[in-house]
């Protein structure tokens, strides 16, 4: 375990499945040769196939102390990044449309708002994801070349690219499938939570461009920092998947969508639109506690009371929202 | 992690006799490699020199395969028994020709990246494919040349013996490494003379290298692209001595 953890909570009852999160790390990031594919932060309609395709069913992590055999996704599992043929219909004077080639067959956010039918009712939520920053990696513990460390300092979990050979182990191993293979380089990518912005004290691009308002960054350690608050002290925020055994830093506020049609005022553990299955499958038994504490907090200020969980969720301001402090993860020389 | 990199130094220590299988390393009664001295110059073998490296004798070197280094493995099999090696002192160098059969020849040419930087540039370079793997060979030699009584561990040298490896992918080129032990591979950043040709399933290589003395052990690895190779996964000799 790493001497600090930086950790992000977000909140799927604000996501509103824009984007904007993804088109900021990817024009920081991922604007390079051979990382078109690659989105270190992509948002994904839940239910639905992922990024990359059936990623949650594929593999990786731990299990009794083991790393567990995956596949490696191939390109048609992410969709070959596509362009369009601007030069010949707008320089060159064909009449063709514009088309794009190849042809897309898949991508990323390639089923949005498609979800799942809950008897006659449809339902899907927002699933924004990015490296989980996990405690106990299984990337680093796959790598051969232990190219990959978890930083002492902060935990965040990055790749040296100088010792970086492209083995893919890692790919295989994390089940979150968040690591990416650039074949121009021959070496593999990841998020690294924006590691340059928090050293100066700057917030995750991701988090920063928000317009939901939905991401709260901060040291798990810090008592001050919301992320502290609302996982540690509230217990409102699950990690996606934890059976798989990495133990994610990043958490989920579960979305606590309505109850079914025409039956407003039930709670939605007895009429959920969503089913709960799909939710424990996705964070696990507890989620079911989670949804009592946000029901009750949401009772008690529909009551007039209030709730301190919700006036935190609102997240109204930056400094509500994150506690960037780079002074407290300064390398001790 | 612990149990395969034991299985891994157990199945090495199986190649050689029972009296040094306590540790990694092996006394030098070696198997022999003979060296030519030929005319030829070192371009000529490099780059067209099939017709005399045919007149250099030739010697067979068994290839072992890797047991499956990590429990996430998949299962592989032998399907590259031994390779041919022939060796020639030219002009102040050592040329290693290693020839081996292999149904597939796994190489692509990658798209060129442009000289200007990518944020000026509307297109990118693309990945075309992450899950694929080359065929590749390289040559290991003691990084402080010469006979001696004990030879470097087999997996990537050891602290007191560093190894420098001469690698070659047939996608990537050539480059040549240091390591002190298994895991610790790093590239130097330079590049070395090679030539590849592939025809009739067979890989013809040749490694030029700085001239080694009578008694060096070198040794000697293959990867086969399509069985996944990469890393420790590969075809492997066991030490063999220049004469």
């Amino acid at each position: 375990m790493s001497r600090h953890q930086y950790a992000m909570v977000m909140d799927l009852n604000k996501c509103l499945g824009c984007q904007t999160c993804t088109i900021a790390c990817k024009k920081l990031w991922t604007d390079r040769d051979g990382t078109g594919y690659m989105y270190w932060n992509n948002v994904e309609t839940r239910p639905g196939l992922g990024y990359p395709r059936q990623w949650d069913r594929i593999g990786g992590g731990w299990k009794d102390g083991a790393l567990q055999p995956s596949p490696l996704p191939t390109m048609d599992d992410y969709g070959h990044p596509w362009e369009y043929n601007y030069e010949q219909r707008l320089y060159e004077g064909k009449k063709q449309p514009v088309m794009p080639s190849p042809e897309p067959k898949f991508g990323v956010n390639w089923d949005e708002d498609v979800g799942g039918m809950n008897e006659d009712e449809n339902y899907f939520f927002y699933l924004p994801r990015i490296c989980n920053h996990c405690t106990y990696p299984a990337c680093l513990e796959a790598c051969p070349r232990k190219a990959i460390y978890k930083r002492d300092e902060d935990g965040i979990v990055v790749i040296d690219q100088d010792r970086c050979q492209g083995y893919r182990y890692c790919i295989k191993a994390c089940p979150y499938k968040k690591i990416y293979f650039n074949e121009v380089t021959g070496k593999s990518e990841k998020c690294i939570f924006c590691y340059p912005r928090l050293e100066k004290g700057e917030v995750n691009a991701c988090a920063a461009q928000c317009p939901g308002r939905l991401r709260f960054v901060g040291l798990l350690d810090d008592p001050e920092s919301p992320v502290h608050r609302l996982v540690l002290v509230h217990k409102i925020a699950l990690p996606l998947f934890p059976e798989r055994g990495t133990q994610p830093n990043v958490f989920y506020v579960p979305p606590f969508n309505p109850p079914k049609r025409e039956n407003y005022g039930k709670s939605i553990l007895e009429d959920p639109r969503l089913p709960l299955d799909y939710l424990v499958y996705l964070f696990g038994p507890d989620v079911k506690n989670v949804i009592t504490r946000l029901e009750a907090e949401l009772k008690k200020a529909q009551e007039g009371g209030r709730s301190e969980v919700l006036q935190l969720l609102i997240g109204r301001d930056a400094e509500t929202r994150f506690h960037i402090r780079p002074q407290l993860v300064q390398i001790q020389t | 992690m612990r149990t395969p990199r034991l299985a891994m130094i157990l199945f090495v220590c199986s190649l050689f006799p029972a009296s040094v299988a306590q540790t990694e390393k092996k006394s030098s009664a070696g198997q022999a490699l003979s060296v030519a001295a030929v005319s030829a110059t070192a371009d000529t073998l490099l780059r067209e020199g099939q017709a005399q490296w045919n007149q250099i004798a030739v010697k067979r070197v068994a290839l072992n395969r890797t047991p499956p280094l990590f429990d996430t493995d998949e299962p592989t099999t032998l399907e590259i028994s031994g390779v041919d090696v022939r060796v020639a002192r030219v002009s102040g160098n050592l040329l290693v020709q290693l020839s081996w059969r292999d149904p597939t020849q796994d190489a692509v040419t990658l798209a060129a990246v442009p000289d200007s930087p990518p944020e000026i540039r509307f297109r990118k370079v693309q990945t075309e494919a992450n899950d694929r793997f080359f065929d590749a060979a390289a040559v290991m030699v003691p990084a402080k040349p010469g006979a001696r009584a004990v030879y470097p561990s087999l997996q990537m040298g050891d602290a007191d013996d560093p190894v420098e490896i001469y690698y070659w992918n047939a996608t990537r080129g050539a480059m040549l490494m240091q390591a002190q032990g298994r895991g610790t591979t790093k590239r130097t950043g330079q590049g070395f003379p090679a030539n590849s040709v592939y025809a009739n399933g067979q890989w013809n290589v040749v490694f030029e290298l700085p001239d080694l003395p009578t008694g060096t052990p070198v040794a000697f690895a293959v990867w086969n692209g399509s069985q996944k190779d990469r890393d420790g996964r590969k075809y492997f000799s066991v030490w063999q001595v220049l004469e």
